[in-house]
């Protein structure tokens, strides 16, 4: 261990002193896994709090409606989602900035404005839909969400607000590590393994063919899977833990191994959703899901159920509330490092606290519009989603920026797919959602 | 970050490392992203970006009158 001290710059703050200590270790691949344990986090929190509450409905309802038929459609994203984040952690390593910020510097104040401004909208809007969903959990569990959902909206108030990144990120591994018991939930529910392969490796239709409400259900999952928050995230999340360019394969390696993660977690979702349509049960949300699996399993997994959603919804609203906390510091010019204690982040930490008090306080209201702002995230998401990744795909492109952290030939032909698809799908499912009527609700 | 040290100052046994939390770590030197301003951008990548902007204003405005339909403000559910 060797310690000494330096001054060092933190996120718009003149000067901070850090000590330097480290840990000497023999052999090289002690060094290798030490030093990835020290890099993980960024990657794999945004990829698990990917699986939000918005997430696990999709997924379970996919699997409720169509079994396993659509599990390839979740497999195929893993590229995709890997793809796009992989771009934000070269980003954020080189520039050492959050999105925001980039946005700001490289478009000029308008497009810096628009994008912040589409952000700050959705994922507020989204975030009610995280506490919607942990008010429609307790609600099952019998505990009065009067209670609950001032209780984990001061819980996500409380992690963020000690001054100490490691901390912070420290807790929401800790979480996201809980949302491998979806592996056992999976596995307890006795699923048809080589019906599951299938579904994964073998594109298929499922019964009844490409129905509107198919399409719209898939548009769903990739809009859950890919989200614009993310890109706003992780960036900053790297900008934040000072990631080294030495860091840049642990940092992908990291990103991968949260890509796999959520990606199965999703799957297992699936496998839920299946159970219940396979005993008869017809879905109408992921809590009543948990009740219904209860009533033919045991209580553990009506429980362990619940328990995941709120987890899921605790995970994406720390996510989310603060991509919106650093892109909101980032463009003002504030001190926004989890690094900082309170006093000398107000601004950052105000954001953070109003985003959560807000989205839990609006769905405490009786008779609140929660159904017509689940539609709104949805479309405006997808909406916003191609658009975002167009930005991304320009500063990846740009060489005075990047350098040899620029994207290759090869990336920016894998992205331009992904960005026309996106597109093809945010046009369908606006279309949809703004003019139901437009397509024909018969099988094609 | 990894850092080979030097035995010769350390007097420590070869092959030995220091690995180094990116928190702990010397602020390392980044692109000077103010120094460089806006990004320089073709006639069709502006026209591409006018096109977005257009687009996401018309489904905003869209998806707004849509909500507003559904909440029942123009006398009917859509």
């Amino acid at each position: 261990m060797s310690n000494r001290t330096v001054v060092a710059p933190a996120s718009g703050v003149e000067t901070e002193v850090v000590p330097v200590r480290g840990r000497v270790v023999k052999s090289k691949w002690t060094r290798d896994l030490l030093t990835f344990l020290m890099v993980v986090g960024p990657g794999l929190i945004v990829m698990v709090a990917d699986n939000d509450a918005g997430a696990v409905s999709t997924y379970s309802q996919a699997g409720a409606q169509y079994g396993t038929h659509l599990l390839w459609v979740v497999l195929l994203l893993l590229p995709v989602t890997y793809f796009i984040q992989e771009m934000v952690v070269r980003l954020g390593i080189a520039t050492g900035k959050g999105h925001a910020a980039m946005i700001y510097q490289r478009f000029g104040n308008w497009w810096g404005l628009f994008s912040l401004v589409d952000l700050e909208l959705v994922n507020f809007l989204t975030l009610v839909t995280e506490f919607a969903a942990i008010d429609l959990a307790l609600n099952k569990m019998g505990v009065d969400p009067r209670i609950g959902v001032p209780l984990a909206a001061a819980g996500l108030v409380l992690i963020v607000v000690t001054g100490s990144y490691r901390r912070w990120e420290r807790t929401v591994v800790l979480l996201c590590l809980l949302d491998l018991v979806w592996f056992a939930v999976a596995f307890g529910l006795r699923p048809p393994v080589g019906q599951i392969v299938r579904g994964a490796l073998v594109p298929s239709m499922p019964a009844g063919g490409l129905t509107p409400d198919l399409m719209f259900l898939v548009i769903a999952i990739v809009g859950t899977t890919v989200a614009p928050w993310q890109l706003f995230f992780q960036q900053s999340s790297i900008a934040d833990k000072r990631l080294r360019f030495a860091d840049v394969k642990w940092a992908r390696l990291d990103t991968l191994m949260g890509a796999c993660i959520t990606i199965t977690v999703a799957g297992c979702m699936m496998i839920a959703g299946h159970a219940s349509r396979v005993h008869g049960f017809t879905f109408t949300d992921p809590a009543q899901m948990a009740v219904d699996i209860g009533s033919f399993t045991s209580g553990f997994f009506k429980n362990a159920i619940l328990l995941l959603m709120i987890n899921a919804a605790v995970l994406g609203t720390t996510a989310i509330s603060l991509s919106s906390a650093w892109a909101y510091g980032e463009v003002r010019g504030w001190p926004h490092s989890l690094q900082l204690p309170v006093r000398k982040a107000p601004g950052f930490y105000v954001v953070y606290v109003v985003s959560v008090g807000a989205a839990a306080g609006l769905v405490l209201i009786p008779r609140a519009p929660l159904q017509l702002i689940i539609l709104g995230v949805q479309v405006l998401a997808g909406v916003m989603l191609p658009s975002a990744i167009i930005f991304l795909q320009l500063l990846l492109n740009d060489k005075e920026l990047l350098g040899e952290y620029a994207n290759k030939p090869w990336n920016n032909w894998v992205n331009w797919t992904i960005i026309i698809v996106l597109f093809a799908l945010s046009l369908i499912l606006a279309a949809q959602v703004a003019a139901p009527n437009l397509f024909p609700t018969g099988t094609a | 970050m990894a850092t080979m040290l030097n035995p010769m100052k350390t007097k420590k046994p070869t092959n030995c490392f220091v690995v180094i939390h990116p928190l702990d770590d010397l602020p390392e030197e980044k692109v000077d992203t103010e120094g460089l301003g806006p990004m320089a951008m073709t006639t069709s990548v502006r026209i591409s970006l006018l096109s977005l902007r257009a687009y996401l204003v018309l489904m905003m405005l869209l998806v707004f009158y849509h909500v507003m339909g559904m909440a029942g403000l123009f006398g009917h559910r859509g």
